[in-house]
């Protein structure tokens, strides 16, 4: 018997092709043998501007234009290449230090080879993105060059050879290859092509091969600047280092692997959640499983395993005797774990003698209450599926910092502490520790080992002096993820090329005017707080013949301006809404627009989109119109302007007239939403008052709420509600609404059990009309603000509204809980709102103004985007209260003496209370230990919540009781962290 | 049921020469001048599909020609009932090939499934529910089954298995029985089959590896280390008898005059396990030990009643009609004598001592049987030489 194999080289065309092979699983669980035919080809170019020959046998696109060629002729060389040098790095080289290429004084002329994008892909999806960024970007000069499909840089793969081998030789393929191809190159100064890899085996055999090639640290270290740059490189185990460590050097159990974890939680074992770490304790986290009602908890370093806040992870509930109830007390890192030394992380004990006693306190009191049924379910983290690592902000914590460092250039490990308190410490390897210390850095995290401690990072970049304005601001936008970076080129090209000068067009033959009512005669004001810009809305009244009246909501039209899927509508739905920051407006469009083309200015006709209802005199909605329309407003008011207006009765002109129309019925319209079950919240609301010239803050202010507050609010929710429902009505599937979930009884338990233990009100949450009713009768005559204070508790309660697509919910979960409203959309403020401005579009089409274009008609993709678009609104709201914390600090650093502010106990622990002052809106932690020296012996009840010291001083500390504090700003020496501190002065 | 219904269209002193020269002994005398074990020459060639897990083409002589390809995918595994109260009862009664010679390995007692290999046989020219294609198709899956070794390979854990698919195809008219080439083509497809290689443990959901270079064999080659018994596939043989003479792999003229014709499948007696650590010496002819899976007997041509013949011109039943009363009794037993020259369609059974050397003749050590296994494996060997 003979065996028959056709031979390759029969085949005249075989040498240009070849076969891929590989096995995709898919998510359903097929697995397939995959073949893909490769066709490999010699017209692809090696893009340097000195090959005349690539020039020649590029293919040409339809204009007969070639691509542009990329590698400057005269790159950067170095002192043994002085004819200069190509950089391509490997997939490692990329991993440790994506930072190092983003850099803009050095990593110039880079080629990625497709082999290391394709690898870099699938090692990380966030730094292909930001790799494929650098590719794009036009000045650093960087070339995607694809070698599987150049024949001759195409290797096949041996026999035996591992994935990784074959990739490492493809690219020392690459590299030979582009050598001899510009070798033959005309030009004088040929540059030298080099491999950048991080990986030593690779460069062994680089040097056998004879192919020139670096490590990323020999190259960096050559640069200027070297220090800095070289702590931009990730550290990372080599290769194989890593199995050399016993099993037994573990501090962390291992994480499951995936199919394990996968298993567990499709069989119902395992649950799967966003890990959450407490507020006041860094050793407690929590998560929410679909199987629990309550969120599970995590107790303690081993349970936690190495998971970070915000991370995917799986849990695996621990047996019932080890159940737990939450921590009742405050635990700081840095207060515990002060004084470690960083270098000898690797060190024995794994739960430091400290954090055991502070957790065993804890676990004394909970046998106690665990027996009453207090105890929740605990579980322990056994893997994580997706990290969600970002970039953090911090400062290098001085103590960890050995003489050495201070003085000398040795690399040192160093502890970096976040401003995130739930962020746990990160190493730092760094070689400029003394530059660094004071400064606000920028650091990512690398990696967690089962046999480190703590995370280990690298350094990023400094945004400057800790406490600098500058610094303080820029590093509170990067903790909240707020894109606060000038608007790209591409995005101020899509401006109207008129700028400035833009105006509605005279002649109403213009296509502007196409379906567009002319309102200009309408007399319409708009209202806002002092000093707004970009006035979003503007309103009218008028009365009718048959005695109802005509009101109308006018909002600005961006989506005139703003058409879908151009760079600028990109870059705004990515920042999805503009970020207010006490002395800052991170806007979500260019100011062009937003200030002046789109704002509804008073005297300037302004493209506007309407909705005007007729009303009856009991405000009742008798009919409701939209209208894209160009109006002309006649006044532009502040709140107190508007309300002095209306309140002068010398002034009755129809202006005036008409605002008083408007009030009545917003009146009435509250009057209605109020007994719908509306609920009106609070949470505490101040104002900085500035410096005109410097801008530094003098003195804080809660802000005042006037009539005509709750006027243009009325309108506006009643506008929102209309639109809901039109858009609704005309895209079932895909109209973006927004809901606010029924929050689950349990999230009001404690708020009820702690009102009724002190104050003996019983607090009904059936439905948001009880809750509206329980809160109205949880008051307490001698002091008028403690509703207020239940109110703001009773907020915290809350689910937070959320923007979604219709289609992905049943109608009855559309109800907005806090308005009591059965649809909800946000419409009217389009500037500075991204979901506005999609309803704009929607309602547009309803009314058969403009078609969809077909990606907003995309369920998947509207649902990705109201996802980006929940967490920028999110995000934007605690800037904007970060923001406001720190400037009350810096309003109370001026003051000579410290203010003495009544405040009020939100939370008693069993070693410190909370308290809130509401004049300053801020909350401030008092702990035993600051009450007095020596620290007062605690009784803590937790029945009662309250809190009885002896010893030092004698005083009761329980929830709800007002107090005298002292309120002053704080730098805490070790953390280097400035903030509002508070000192009881007495009980009032 | 043979496949080949056709008249026979060679005339009656052919036939009778054919068997007057096959049925010579001690050596018959066959038309192309095989030995009576012979097999016609073939060509064979491995991994002629890049899509499949595994695939082989053999051509015979004769120009017939086959293609095997085999896919698998995951699927689930449906719990035995009862196996929730005893998993370790679920064991799969095999019939009487069972397990008695090699057993006392634990996967005999996991519930395994005929159902988790699916095969389709297609031969051009006639439909696929043609009863001849089906009962090609059985005979095939029959002794792939009843070997027991394939569906324990196919095992992932104990919820996971690989649903095999084999496709069949005579891609040449079938110029004569087609089962020994399709089986010789299968037993190569399924040697040269690879498994994408699991990464995942125990009772997970099964997860792999990507990479398709590790991928395993399902039949490991031999000389490789491997947790399976170093079993084969099983082959199916087809045996013919004339007279006393025993002939493999016979001819579409050959068949013609047939007495007997055997469909005999034979795999290898399965081995224990060899320890993973030590290297399982290749087997040759000499220590492979075989074992009887199936006997199938095939109607030669020579007979089936050609079809549309009125029974009054029937030889079979003496040329007389049904119902009615046989007007010479007498004649139904008078044996016409052999003609010199003119070849008779015989009549009868076979005896056993006939069919029962034609078993050992293929299971015999140094036989038919260990012949073709051995040629088989070199045509494994040498693709991978080639590869």
């Amino acid at each position: 018997m003979t065996s028959l194999k056709r031979s390759a080289g029969s085949d005249p065309l075989a040498q240009n092709i070849s076969t891929k092979v590989y096995v995709r699983s898919t998510k359903r669980g097929k697995v397939q043998k995959i073949v893909r035919e490769q066709y490999l080809r010699t017209d692809i170019p090696c893009c340097s501007k000195i090959c005349e020959r690539c020039l020649k046998a590029v293919p040409r696109n339809a204009a007969s234009q070639p691509i542009d060629f990329v590698l400057s002729d005269r790159p950067a060389g170095s002192k043994d290449y002085p004819n200069g040098l190509y950089l391509v790095p490997d997939t490692n080289a990329l991993l440790n230090g994506m930072d190092l290429f983003e850099q803009g004084s050095a990593f110039y002329d880079v080629i990625i080879l497709q082999v290391v994008l394709e690898e870099v892909r699938n090692r990380s999806l966030p730094l292909y993105n930001r790799l494929v960024g650098l590719t794009k970007s036009e000045d650093k000069r960087y070339y995607v060059f694809f070698n599987e499909f150049r024949l001759e840089t195409y290797v096949k793969r041996e026999p035996k050879e591992s994935v990784n081998d074959r990739n490492d030789r493809a690219i020392r393929r690459a590299v030979k290859w582009y050598n001899s191809h510009l070798a033959k190159c005309k030009a004088k100064k040929i540059p030298t092509v080099v491999m950048l890899t991080d990986d030593k085996a690779n460069i062994l055999k680089a040097k056998k091969e004879k192919v020139p090639a670096f490590t990323l640290h020999d190259y960096v270290s050559g640069l200027d600047d070297a220090n800095r740059l070289l702590d931009l490189i990730a550290i990372s185990e080599e290769r194989g280092a890593a199995t050399d460590k016993k099993a037994g050097d573990h501090l962390y159990p291992e994480h499951y692997t995936m199919s394990k974890m996968m298993t567990g939680v499709k069989a119902g074992v395992l649950h799967q959640g966003i890990y959450n770490v407490s507020q006041y304790n860094y050793l407690e986290g929590s998560i929410k499983v679909p199987a629990f009602p309550k969120p599970l908890i995590i107790l303690g370093r081993e349970n936690i395993n190495r998971a970070v806040d915000g991370d995917k992870v799986v849990v695996q509930v621990l047996p019932q005797d080890q159940w737990k109830s939450p921590s009742t007390k405050i635990i700081e890192e840095e207060a515990v774990t002060k004084n470690e030394n960083a270098d000898a992380d690797d060190g024995s004990d794994f739960v430091s003698e400290k954090e055991r006693k502070a957790l065993q306190e804890q676990v004394k009191k909970t046998q106690t209450t665990a027996i009453k049924g207090t105890s929740q379910p605990t579980a322990k983290v056994v893997g994580i599926i997706q990290r969600n690592w970002r970039q953090y902000v911090g400062h290098v914590d001085p103590t960890s910092v050995g003489q050495a460092g201070k003085q000398g250039r040795r690399q040192e490990m160093v502890f970096l502490i976040p401003m995130d308190k739930k962020v746990p410490k990160i190493r730092l390897r760094t070689r400029q520790v003394a530059e660094l210390l004071g400064k606000r850095l920028l650091v990512t995290i690398d990696s967690w080992d089962s046999n480190s401690r703590h995370p280990i990072g690298h350094f990023v970049r400094s945004l400057g002096e800790m406490e600098s304005k500058a610094a303080e601001t820029e590093s509170l936008l990067l903790e909240w993820d707020v894109q606060y970076r000038p608007f790209p080129k591409t995005v101020l090209d899509c401006l109207p090329s008129e700028g400035h000068d833009w105006r509605v067009p005279q002649n109403k033959e213009d296509l502007g005017w196409v379906n567009r009512k002319d309102l200009r005669d309408l007399l319409i004001c708009s209202i806002d707080p002092i000093g707004c810009q970009d006035i979003d809305d503007a309103l009218h009244a008028r009365p009718l013949d048959n005695g109802n009246f005509e009101v109308g909501v006018h909002i600005a039209d961006v989506s005139h301006f703003v058409k879908a899927n151009n760079a600028m509508d990109t870059e705004a739905s990515i920042r999805g809404t503009t970020v207010y920051l006490v002395d800052k407006r991170i806007d979500m469009l260019p100011t062009l627009l937003g200030t002046d083309l789109c704002s509804l200015k008073p005297y300037v006709e302004r493209f506007a989109f309407s909705v005007v209802w007729e009303m009856t005199p009991d405000a009742e909605v008798a009919d409701v119109k939209f209208t894209k329309s160009v109006i002309k407003s006649r006044e532009a008011f502040s709140y107190e302007q508007a309300q002095l207006r209306i309140d002068d009765q010398s002034q009755q002109d129809d202006l005036t007239e008409g605002m008083r129309t408007l009030l009545m019925l917003s009146k009435m319209l509250k009057q209605k939403r109020m007994d719908a079950g509306a609920l009106s919240l609070s949470s505490p609301e101040v104002k900085i008052q500035m410096e005109s010239e410097t801008s530094d803050p003098i003195d804080v202010k809660t802000k005042q709420l006037l009539d005509t507050n709750s006027l243009v609010e009325e309108f506006m929710l009643l506008a929102n509600i209309s639109v809901a429902g039109k858009i609704y009505q005309a895209f079932p599937q895909t109209a973006v609404l927004r809901r606010h979930g029924a929050p689950p009884r349990t999230n009001f338990d404690e708020l009820s059990s702690q009102l009724k233990t002190k104050k003996g009100i019983e607090l009904r949450c059936d439905s948001s009309r009880a809750l509206a009713e329980s809160l109205d009768n949880a008051t307490d005559p001698k002091e008028p603000f403690f509703n207020t204070l239940i109110r703001i508790m009773a907020t915290r309660c809350m689910m937070s509204a959320e923007y979604f697509c219709a289609g992905t919910q049943a109608y009855p979960e559309f109800r907005h809980y806090g308005l009591a409203s059965e649809i909800y959309t946000h419409f009217t403020s389009p500037i500075r709102r991204y979901a506005d401005l999609m309803a704009h579009r929607q309602l547009a089409a309803a009314i058969e103004y403009e078609s969809l274009v077909p990606s907003q008609r995309s369920r998947g993709r509207l649902e990705a985007i109201t996802k980006n678009l929940n967490y920028r609104h999110r995000n934007a709201q605690m800037a904007g209260r970060a923001s406001i914390a720190y400037y009350v600090g810096q309003a109370l650093r001026g003051r000579k003496t410290p203010a003495e502010e009544e405040g009020f106990v939100l939370k008693v622990f069993s070693n410190g209370f909370v308290v809130l002052v509401p004049k300053f809106g801020v909350e401030g932690l008092i702990r035993l230990r600051d009450l007095a020296d020596p620290e007062p012996e605690p009784v803590f009840d937790p029945e009662n919540f309250e809190l009885r010291c002896s010893g030092s001083r004698d005083v009761t500390i329980a929830l709800f009781d007002k107090v005298l504090v002292r309120v002053m700003d704080h730098k805490e020496e070790a953390t280097g962290k400035r903030g509002v501190r508070m000192e009881l002065v007495r009980k009032i | 049921m043979a496949t080949n219904q056709q008249q026979v269209l060679i005339s009656p002193a052919e036939l009778a020469y054919l068997h007057a020269s096959l049925s010579l002994s001690p050596e018959p005398i066959r038309p192309d001048g095989r030995s009576s074990t012979q097999f016609r020459p073939l060509v064979a060639e491995t991994d002629i599909l890049p899509g499949t897990n595994g695939s082989a083409r053999i051509c015979f002589a004769d120009g017939s020609e086959a293609i095997v390809g085999v896919k698998v995918e995951v699927e689930k595994t449906k719990p035995k009932a009862g196996a929730m109260i005893n998993p370790e009862e679920g064991k799969e009664e095999k019939g009487d090939t069972g397990v008695e010679g090699g057993g006392g390995f634990d996967d005999d007692k996991k519930n395994y499934s005929n159902d988790w290999v699916e095969l389709a046989v297609d031969i051009p020219g006639h439909r696929d529910d043609d009863p001849g294609t089906a009962f090609l198709g059985n005979m095939i899956l029959e002794a792939l089954l009843e070997d027991g070794e394939l569906v324990k390979r196919l095992r992932i854990n104990s919820r996971f298995h690989w649903k095999m698919y084999l496709d069949v195809l005579l891609i040449s008219q079938p110029l004569s029985y087609p089962l020994p080439l399709l089986s010789l083509t299968t037993h190569l497809a399924l040697l040269s089959t690879r498994l994408p290689c699991l990464i995942s443990e125990g009772d997970e959901d099964p997860m792999f590896d990507d990479d398709w270079a590790a991928s395993t064999n399902l039949y490991p080659p031999r000389g490789e280390k491997s947790k399976l018994s170093t079993s084969r596939p099983p082959i199916t043989l087809l045996v013919m008898s004339v007279g006393h003479s025993i002939l493999f792999d016979p001819t579409y003229e050959e068949l013609a005059v047939a007495d007997a014709v055997l469909a005999v499948s034979v795999s290898e007696e399965p081995t224990k396990p060899v320890p993973q650590d030590t290297i399982a010496t290749p087997k040759q002819a000499k220590d492979r030990a075989l074992r009887l899976l199936s006997i199938r007997s095939i109607d030669p041509p020579s007979r089936i009643t050609p079809p549309g013949v009125p029974n009054g011109l029937n030889p079979a039943t003496n040329g007389e009609v049904a119902g009615l009363q046989p007007k010479h009794a007498e004649a139904r037993t008078a044996e016409v004598p052999a003609t010199e020259g003119v070849w008779k369609a015989p009549r009868g059974g076979v005896s056993r001592s006939v069919l029962s050397a034609m078993v050992f003749k293929a299971l015999e050590k140094g036989g038919v049987a260990d012949e073709v296994l051995d040629g088989l494996q070199g045509v494994e060997m040498a693709s991978e030489i080639l590869e």
